[in-house]
């Protein structure tokens, strides 16, 4: 009977303590471990690359400021999604997104697929939103132009997310500060260094319109320039009416 | 064991244990509760035979009915597109001068126009198209670059400044930030300009000083803004006498314009945007201008 | 409070708290360059702050030995207090996010009164440093009357309370100043992280240590509740943030996880932080106040079994409810689907065990505000869960995810769940905790209950409307086939809800602080009460576990 065994658990805490892990654990272990040992569950996107710097400290502020918990950044597979964002999304696109920003609420639109939607400049001006879209209830972000970006310290964070499975190599991580430098700079030295390293699409630009310097607007107006544009999987097989995009410059 | 004891109220059995006063009923698990637990088991059992749903290693069951979202948003995808077909179709052959006077049309491009605009194009010409500092009002009668409904689609496509192999160029240059006229001529000229659309402006007193703007405008500003300044649509130079400003016709946004130059940027759209979506567009901003009084 | 702990706990705090400040240093040293270093400034100050009170307490006489023979209740005392203050704040920012929705200019051009970092602020202050202190406090109450034993000693319940409360500190003036992992309901950083973790390995040390002490043989249900709550908590917080800092000298860290995975860890963790910490919790503390409260022995022993396993097993499969659609292969979504639908089967099986429980006591309802406040708290349980199970289908969730439906099913939840039942817990501890004869007005109580019934009711019929019309307008399509709205246009649908929904929060936040006074009053200005009940552990033989 069930029902006398349960009265013998219940004098045991130890028992019961043991029977709650044992219960609880096997929920999460069929639905986690799968998860790696599947293969189609990340698809292949040999094209795929990492952050430069640059994007990754944008990206760093897009968390800072909680932008996620306005805006997702996942297109569903639905047809209505489809047709406003663009294609779905792929599992390989946040491959190296630690941690995913998929979000959990559209108080504003989607962001997966707004890289290159605006000119860098539409982008920043987005971030003060009332003076463009009166409608909007997005914060203004004024401060981003303001704040000089910090980059002395990317190297530790590219070295970081090296242990943890992205693939930087030894020289992306040894020029991570020069290379964000570069990146929003254009003409300078460092720039066409950044290309080499991340690949011909890279955009080298003075994101937030001013290039003798690099804030944290250049750094947010990169990340968001990039956001699904690090592979251009999502575009092939998909019925979406766009065509995947050019590579710009 | 345990010394019986009774609920006076339901009349069930006590378990004979007591917490500090706390008791507790022996009642069965009542027969609902067990109905309901096997309906919604039945249903997920069923469901797993229906669904991908358990993971085996390295693969997983894909279910009898073999279905995969992916699979079912592409159809929906595929089908959307035959439904709207003849009316795509139309638009995308037709001239603009057919679509204009076809009312069903153009019905189409209301309702779908402002949803297009609306995701597209508010972020920077605002919801109602009218603009703000710094982007152009659509629904007014100054043009860059023309307002016929073919150049428009065409600004559409290639964008202002962009790196489209097609784009459009517009440079306003630096006269001030790049040498080009001395503090001096950049005030007298901006003064001169702003005196174009502000008549009232010129008195007795800066005449003179509007008059040596005057003189600069011609042998720096007359080449893309046209002698008598009313802009030109081949440089994408606005016109410069009316009340429509894209920067702002104050005269110290003028002296900006003028010391920094401006390099407005409007995104291409060929990409991002179909064939047909860009003509709805087109003749959507159209409208927007239409309507107004 | 000192003068209850031996001299040996006043050394041990000391030491403690002096490790705690020096710790604090450490970090506000290599972290000088970085936003670390305000919070080890605050880590030092709080350490600092323990040592001064523990030192000026130190030479007072060491505690009678008769305390042995009654229950530990100071730090129950102060965790209450401490449940209402974050209670007050955390409502008052959520009022002002709300407002911030239709008002957005409110930030004055500063980061951290902007809504992204404001959100975390009141999540965390309103689940965290409300329930948590709620659960804590409650839990410790539960535990030692259940087991008839006074807690074993007298520092560990008090490391547990000030290292939880720092804990929560850390992370909300992290957020402030933009320190945060993004992690829905996780978002402090790995030294806060730490820190949790080594507070709750106490905590479930010293449950485990005072369940081992029970008179009564059998563990009661509630308990088990307690348990389930203080073990799957840590689990799923230790899996959910393995992150790798920068360097020791950075507050920023890289969560081990990514993409795919990490979505499924993610709301893996997410949803049984609701299921563990939101639910098994506070259905623990409605196992007790309830039969107390309303003095009717408990509906059904065997329906208690069933609902604790069945909550225990289920939710766990249930997380990936959360990524219906999205790039999570959809067999997991299946399981997330089909598990939250059985799910429904134990959580209505608790809520009618309990609403059963009143049979007999009705007119109490009727009388009791206090009581009614866990009665509509046991119906908005059910109507969350039945609410939870329906957005789970696939469907469903297609139209509801990511609009204000969800969150109008969170503070259904939030507020008709979890809020009620600690008012009606705490109306129901608070005189017995300080042996008044009854709360300081009962019409107070009343005009909380009226506040917080009609807030909430406010607040979620606001966010259902919006929701369902914000998720209908996005997928609308004209006849043609063409979308029908812009975003923009679902945007401006909002805000009339916007407002609705600020006007709601603020009536239940109103409610809160009626409450907070009442309880004040009722400690300062209402008379001991002259009934002798007998409110002491059972002495005698220790029972031991298992026998
Ligand atoms: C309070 C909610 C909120 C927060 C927080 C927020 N946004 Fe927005 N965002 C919106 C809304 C609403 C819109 C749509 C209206 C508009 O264009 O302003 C929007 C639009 C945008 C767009 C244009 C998207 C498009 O496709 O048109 C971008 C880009 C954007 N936000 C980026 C950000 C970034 C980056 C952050 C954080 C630094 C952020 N947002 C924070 C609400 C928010
Ligand atoms: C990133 C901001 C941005 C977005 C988004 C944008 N535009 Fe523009 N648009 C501009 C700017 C800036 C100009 C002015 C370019 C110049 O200075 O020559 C412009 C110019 C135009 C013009 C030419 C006006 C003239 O006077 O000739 C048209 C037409 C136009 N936009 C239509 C659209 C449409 C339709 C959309 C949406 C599909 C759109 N724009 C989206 C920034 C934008
Ligand atoms: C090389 C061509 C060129 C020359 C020479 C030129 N402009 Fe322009 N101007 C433009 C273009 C193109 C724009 C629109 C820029 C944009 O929209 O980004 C413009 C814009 C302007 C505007 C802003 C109009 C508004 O609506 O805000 C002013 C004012 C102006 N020019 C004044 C002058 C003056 C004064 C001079 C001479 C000192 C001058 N321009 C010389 C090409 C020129
Ligand atoms: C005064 C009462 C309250 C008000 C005005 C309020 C307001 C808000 C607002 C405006 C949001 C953000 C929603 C969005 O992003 O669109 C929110 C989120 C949230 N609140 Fe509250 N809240 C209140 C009380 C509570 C309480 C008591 C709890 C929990 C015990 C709670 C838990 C949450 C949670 C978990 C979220 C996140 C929801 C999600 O991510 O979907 N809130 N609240
Ligand atoms: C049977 C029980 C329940 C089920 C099956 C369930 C299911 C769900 C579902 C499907 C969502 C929406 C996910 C999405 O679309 O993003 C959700 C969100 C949520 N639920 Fe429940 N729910 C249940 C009970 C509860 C209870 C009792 C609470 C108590 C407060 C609660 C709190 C929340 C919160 C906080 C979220 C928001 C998560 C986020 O996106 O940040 N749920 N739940
Ligand atoms: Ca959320
Ligand atoms: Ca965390
Ligand atoms: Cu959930």
């Amino acid at each position: 009977m069930p029902e006398l065994f349960h009265r013998k658990l219940e004098r045991s805490a130890i028992g019961f303590v043991l029977a709650i892990i044992a219960v609880a654990s096997v929920g999460g272990i069929v639905e986690i471990a799968p998860l790696f040992t599947i293969d189609e569950t990340v698809e292949e996107a040999p094209d795929m690359r990492v952050y430069t710097p640059l994007e990754l400290a944008g990206r760093n502020i897009y968390i800072r400021e909680g932008c996620y918990a306005c805006h997702s950044q996942m297109v569903r597979t639905l047809r209505d999604e489809v047709e406003r964002y663009g294609p779905y999304s792929l599992a390989v696109e946040s491959k190296y997104d630690h941690p995913m920003l998929w979000g959990s609420k559209r108080t504003g639109p989607d962001l997966a697929r707004v890289g290159g939607k605006y000119s860098d400049f539409g982008m920043s001006r987005i971030l003060s939103p009332r003076e463009v879209v009166p409608e909007s209830n997005m914060p203004a972000y004024r401060w981003l132009a303001r704040n000089s970006l910090k980059i002395e310290d990317l190297p530790l964070h590219l070295e970081a997310q090296r242990a943890i499975g992205v693939p930087y190599s030894e020289e992306m991580i040894e020029n991570a500060t020069r290379d964000a430098y570069g990146q929003a700079s254009p003409g300078s030295d460092s720039a066409s260094n950044v290309k080499e390293r991340y690949g011909a699409e890279t955009q080298v630009r003075a994101f937030d319109g001013v290039a003798t310097n690099v804030t944290e607007m250049d750094a947010l107006v990169a990340y968001l320039q990039v956001l699904g544009r690090l592979t251009d999987a999502a575009f092939e097989d998909t019925a979406a009416p766009e065509e995947p995009p050019e590579p710009i410059e | 064991m345990e010394v019986e004891e009774r609920d006076p109220v339901s009349g069930h059995r006590t378990t004979g244990h007591e917490w500090n006063g706390i008791k507790e009923l022996d009642t069965p698990v009542p027969r609902g509760v067990l109905i309901f637990l096997v309906i919604t088991h039945v249903f997920a059992v069923t469901w797993w035979f229906l669904m991908p749903t358990w993971p085996l290693g390295t693969t997983y069951t894909k279910g009898l009915l073999d279905v995969d979202q992916r699979a079912i948003v592409e159809q929906q995808l595929v089908d959307a597109a035959a439904e709207r077909a003849p009316w795509i179709d139309r638009i995308e052959r037709a001239s603009f001068e057919e679509i204009l006077p076809n009312e069903m049309l153009m019905s189409i491009v209301q309702s779908s126009g402002h949803q297009l605009f609306g995701d597209n194009c508010a972020a920077c010409h605002g919801v109602d198209g009218r603009g703000s500092a710094n982007y152009p009002d659509l629904t007014d009668d100054d043009w860059l670059w023309g307002g016929d409904v073919e150049t428009v689609a065409e600004t559409m496509r290639v964008g202002v400044n962009t790196e489209h192999p097609e784009s459009r160029v517009a440079q306003m240059p630096s006269f001030g930030r790049d040498g080009l006229l001395n503090r001096e001529q950049v005030n007298s000229v901006a003064a001169y300009v702003y005196s174009l659309s502000n008549p009232d402006y010129s008195t007795s007193e800066n005449i003179d000083e509007i008059e040596a703007g005057r003189e600069v405008f011609l042998t720096s500003c007359a080449a893309c803004h046209g002698a008598n300044a009313r802009g030109n649509q081949d440089v994408g130079a606005p016109n410069l006498t009316d009340a429509y400003w894209i920067y702002g016709g104050d005269l110290q946004t003028i002296v900006t314009t003028v010391h920094g130059g401006r390099h407005g940027h409007m995104p291409t759209w060929d990409e991002r945007l179909t064939n047909a979506e860009i003509k709805i567009l087109a003749l959507y901003v159209h409208s927007l201008r239409v309507e107004k009084p | 409070m000192v003068s209850t702990l031996t001299t040996n706990e006043r050394l041990f705090a000391l030491i403690i708290s002096a490790l705690v400040s020096i710790c604090g240093l450490a970090l506000a040293a290599v972290g000088r360059q970085d936003l670390l270093a305000a919070q080890g400034f605050i880590i030092m100050v709080f350490g600092l702050a323990c040592v001064f009170a523990v030192a000026q307490g130190f030479y007072e006489p060491e505690p009678s030995k008769e305390r042995l023979s009654s229950y530990y209740d100071d730090p129950i005392k102060v965790g209450i207090a401490l449940a209402m203050a974050w209670a007050v704040f955390a409502m008052f920012i959520g009022v002002w996010i709300a407002t911030l929705l239709a008002y957005p200019e409110l930030t004055f051009d500063q980061g951290w009164a902007s809504f992204g970092r404001l959100r975390p602020v009141h999540t965390t202050g309103v689940i965290f440093g409300f329930g948590g202190n709620a659960l804590i406090a409650t839990s410790f109450h539960v535990v030692q009357r259940t087991s008839r034993a006074r807690m074993p000693d007298q520092l560990s319940p008090w490391f547990v309370l000030a290292g939880y409360n720092l804990f929560c500190l850390l992370a909300i003036t992290g957020y402030l100043m933009g320190i945060t992992q993004s992690k829905e309901y996780a978002e402090a950083e790995w030294y806060a992280d730490i820190w949790l973790v080594i507070v709750w390995v106490t905590y479930f040390i010293l449950y485990i240590r005072t369940i081992a002490r029970r008179k009564e043989p059998h563990i009661y249900v509630a308990n088990w509740y307690f348990m389930a709550f203080i073990l799957v908590v840590a689990i799923l917080h230790i899996v959910n943030n393995l992150a790798i800092p920068v360097s020791l000298g950075h507050a920023k860290s890289y969560t081990v996880w990514s993409g795919v995975q990490d979505a499924m860890v993610q709301w893996w963790y997410g949803h049984n932080a609701v299921a563990f910490f939101l639910t098994a919790g506070f259905l623990g503390m409605l196992y007790y106040y309830l039969p107390v409260r309303a003095q009717r022995p408990i509906f059904s022993y065997r329906l208690s079994i069933l609902s604790f396993w069945g909550i225990t097993f289920f939710y766990m499969w249930a997380g990936s409810h959360h990524l219906h659609y999205t790039a999570l292969p959809q067999w997991v979504q299946t399981l997330g689907m089909t598990f939250s639908v059985m799910l429904l089967v134990p959580s209505w099986a608790s809520a009618g065990n309990a609403l059963l429980t009143l049979n007999g006591a009705w007119h109490r309802v009727r009388d009791d505000a206090t009581l009614r406040f866990i009665m509509v708290a046991v119906v908005f349980y059910g109507l969350t869960t039945f609410e939870g199970s329906f957005l789970a289908i696939r469907p469903v969730n297609s139209l509801s995810h990511y609009t204000d439906w969800t969150v109008g099913h969170v503070h259904a939840g939030a507020l008709g769940w979890v809020a009620l039942i600690i008012f009606g817990s705490f109306y129901t501890l608070v005189p017995s905790l300080w042996k008044r004869e009854h709360m300081y007005s009962a019409l107070l109580v009343e005009v909380h209950f009226w506040l917080a019934l009609v807030g909430t009711l406010v607040y979620v019929f606001a966010m259902w409307n919006s929701g369902i019309v914000q998720g209908l307008m996005w997928r609308t399509y004209t006849e043609e086939g063409t979308l029908a709205y812009s975003f923009v246009d679902s945007l401006v649908a909002m805000y009339p809800y916007y407002i609705a929904r600020a006007f709601g929060g603020l009536l239940f936040l109103l409610g809160a602080i009626v409450g907070s006074y009442n309880i004040w009053m009722t400690i300062r200005a209402t008379p001991l009460t002259s009934r002798r009940e007998i409110d002491v552990p059972q002495s005698g033989a220790v029972v031991v576990p298992g026998e």
